[in-house]
């Protein structure tokens, strides 16, 4: 079953935490809702699930307009971020809960739950309290609970963030296999962009009760659409620019950032969306940015704008470096192998005219061979 | 050596209150003998009392529980207006004197009210009856339930009761299968409390019941009208066996408020 928001708003002490939010999930679909902290997203969550009833709008789970049903006939299935296990019930009966309710026999309740069960490999089990469980076996606890009545969709509230990164690669592997094994539809909510990375078949950026971009991650993250996506993703340079001339298929764009001691041109991959004198922001993902030392000579094709290395911080197989250059401050994400710079040393920041995409706001759309900012 | 001198003179001063609370009791334990206690219980006038008050104390904390813990799920679950009012209702027999508690039960329920008429009219007399000292009774001690109950229901994590809707559970099913099961240490320590608050009741029931010997005479009343006929060994008898129930009860509310903190997870 699909899940459909329309025009959903949701206030709360006169403060708007929905507004006009429409959302389409397909059948099957693992969706994502990713953003900060008050963006809206458990808010969305628990609309969908009934525990909030929104102000304005309609719900739709597959053809029911469940709208102004409670939780309980909205055949759901719901993981806690808390994990929110029965304290007083042992693994075995948190599981057979829900079964229990729709009253099915205890002999297949038995066979149901112990399949379930050996699904996450927590047989032995059974017969524990959730006060004896790890994390990790609380979580896997709440998923099959959720899914041992087999609900129309699975709705999952930052259901990894307790959790070691250790066992949450586990219980996101499990989580996905189960989830295309059973092919349900899923809405997952989460701040970390990792998970929505590995889990999402889409991902829909929630800021300020608002849906920014809803793309495929490996889209999203490559081609933010907004200010605050890029930001949000990690894409921290912004380039405020004006289209200044428009060649065959190159632009030349004015970058006027606060604190820049002068206008800046550069290079710019030909986006059919601009014309001249158009204000575009430009995003330019740090792994993009090339470092040069000072007195080499660089490459032609390249833009490139003097800098100073203002620190540097180990970040795994990449070294991120905060560059000061021209009065605006730039971010590069670099190898750690071929990271060689220190701080304070001066070098030339460099980056090819298609690096730089335009936060335009609209949906990018394929083309047979890439993917291209259209007009209107 | 300032801390040393404070340490003592904290101890000193606890020493004195501990003696306030030990030495009546140990008087209490004193005055009499086992012969005269043994004696004494075989009373049928002191068995009266004992039944007459386990009977009304019992249905006492029987009625406080179907009628308290609505009002408790209420309290903790839900936002509605007037909420603050029925808050201090709730708390208002417990600060109330009981005297007081009684007159107004008197005013309502006695034969020259409209209540009292109608009441008398069906066959139904409350006043001087032992009916009149369960209702004065649950007066004045249902609100330690409905308190108890409360913070038992609110110490519930919300998405444990979001959990049980989500999975198909209506809202009675929930209420019977997790929200009773993770209170019931709570709504126990409640029911001892009011249990052992009905059961020293006195100024409501004399008030409403009066002190009619093998008819309305509870342990409490009985103790009082029997020191002042000067019966001094059937009062002690009667509150030795009441300080015992307190001193029970105590034990149990304590051990079930521990419970509850373990169980709430």
């Amino acid at each position: 079953m699909g899940i459909l928001l329309e025009k959903i708003s949701k206030n709360y002490n006169g403060q708007a935490v929905l507004k006009n939010l429409n959302l389409e999930i397909v059948r099957g679909e693992f969706h994502v809702l990713l953003g900060p902290s008050g963006g809206g997203k458990t808010t969305t969550l628990s609309v969908i699930a009934g525990l909030i009833r929104q102000d304005r709008g309609s719900v739709f789970i597959g053809s029911r307009n469940v709208s102004r049903l409670s939780p309980e006939k909205r055949k759901i299935g719901f993981v806690f971020q808390d994990y929110a296990l029965f304290p007083h019930l042992s693994v075995f009966d948190n599981v057979a809960y829900g079964l229990r309710v729709k009253k099915i026999k205890a002999s297949k309740i038995s066979v149901r739950v112990g399949h379930y069960l050996h699904k996450v490999g927590m047989e032995k089990e059974r017969d524990k309290f959730p006060h004896e469980l790890s994390g990790g076996q609380k979580q896997r606890v709440a998923l099959i609970r959720a899914l041992v009545t087999e609900p129309e969709v699975l709705l999952l509230d930052e259901p990894m963030s307790n959790l070691d990164a250790l066992t949450r690669e586990t219980i996101a592997d499990e989580l996905k296999s189960i989830q295309q094994e059973m092919g349900m539809t899923t809405v997952y909510v989460t701040h970390n962009q990792g998970e929505a990375v590995l889990l999402g078949d889409r991902v829909s950026v929630l800021n300020h009760g608002e849906i920014e971009q809803i793309e495929s991650p490996d889209e999203l993250f490559c081609h933010p659409k907004t200010e605050f996506v890029a930001r949000f993703i990690g894409a921290k340079n912004i380039l405020k620019a004006r289209v200044i001339r428009i060649n065959q298929h190159e632009a030349i764009a004015q970058v006027n950032n606060s604190g820049l001691a002068k206008p800046l041109k550069i290079r710019v991959k030909k986006y059919p969306i601009f014309e001249k004198g158009k204000e575009i922001n430009l995003c330019i993902h740090p792994e993009k940015i090339i470092l040069k030392r000072e007195d080499k000579v660089v490459d032609g094709n390249l833009n490139q704008i003097r800098g100073k290395i203002l620190d540097r911080r180990n970040n795994g197989r990449f070294v991120k470096a905060r560059i000061a250059a021209g009065g605006m401050e730039l971010h590069a994400a670099i190898p750690k192998n071929i990271f060689d710079f220190e701080t304070n040393e001066n070098v030339w920041v460099c980056f090819a005219p298609d690096t730089p995409h335009p936060l335009c706001g609209k949906r990018c759309r394929a083309t047979e061979t890439e993917r291209r900012c259209l007009k209107g | 050596m300032k801390g040393i001198a404070f340490d003592l003179a904290v101890s000193l001063i606890a020493a004195v209150f501990v003696c306030l609370l030990t030495l009546p009791i140990f008087a209490l334990f004193t005055a009499t003998s086992f012969v005269e206690l043994v004696n004494q219980f075989s009373s049928p006038l002191v068995l009266s009392a004992i039944v007459i008050s386990l009977e009304t104390s019992l249905i006492v904390v029987f009625l406080a529980l179907c009628l308290g813990l609505p009002v408790a799920y209420l309290l903790a679950t839900k936002q509605f207006r007037g909420k603050e009012i029925l808050d201090t209702l709730v708390d208002l027999p417990i600060s109330m004197p009981p005297l007081v508690a009684g007159l107004a039960l008197l005013i309502l329920l006695g034969g020259n009210s409209k209540l009292g008429g109608l009441l008398n009219n069906c066959g139904i007399d409350l006043i001087f009856s032992k009916k009149g000292i369960i209702i004065a009774q649950l007066f004045v001690s249902s609100p330690f339930l409905i308190k108890s109950a409360r913070g038992a229901f609110e110490s519930i994590n919300n998405n444990v009761i979001d959990a049980s809707l989500t999975l198909g559970a209506s809202k009675f099913y929930t209420f019977k299968k997790v929200l009773l099961p993770l209170a019931k240490n709570g709504i126990y320590a409640g029911m001892v409390m009011t249990w052992a608050r009905a059961l020293g009741e006195f100024g409501a029931t004399s008030m409403v019941a009066g002190c009619i010997p093998y008819k309305t005479e509870t342990m409490t009343v009985a103790i009082y009208h029997n020191v002042m006929s000067g019966e001094l060994g059937s009062s002690v008898a009667i509150a030795l066996l009441l300080t015992i129930f307190s001193f029970t009860s105590l034990l149990i509310f304590k051990s079930r408020i521990r419970g509850q903190t373990a169980v709430i997870v």
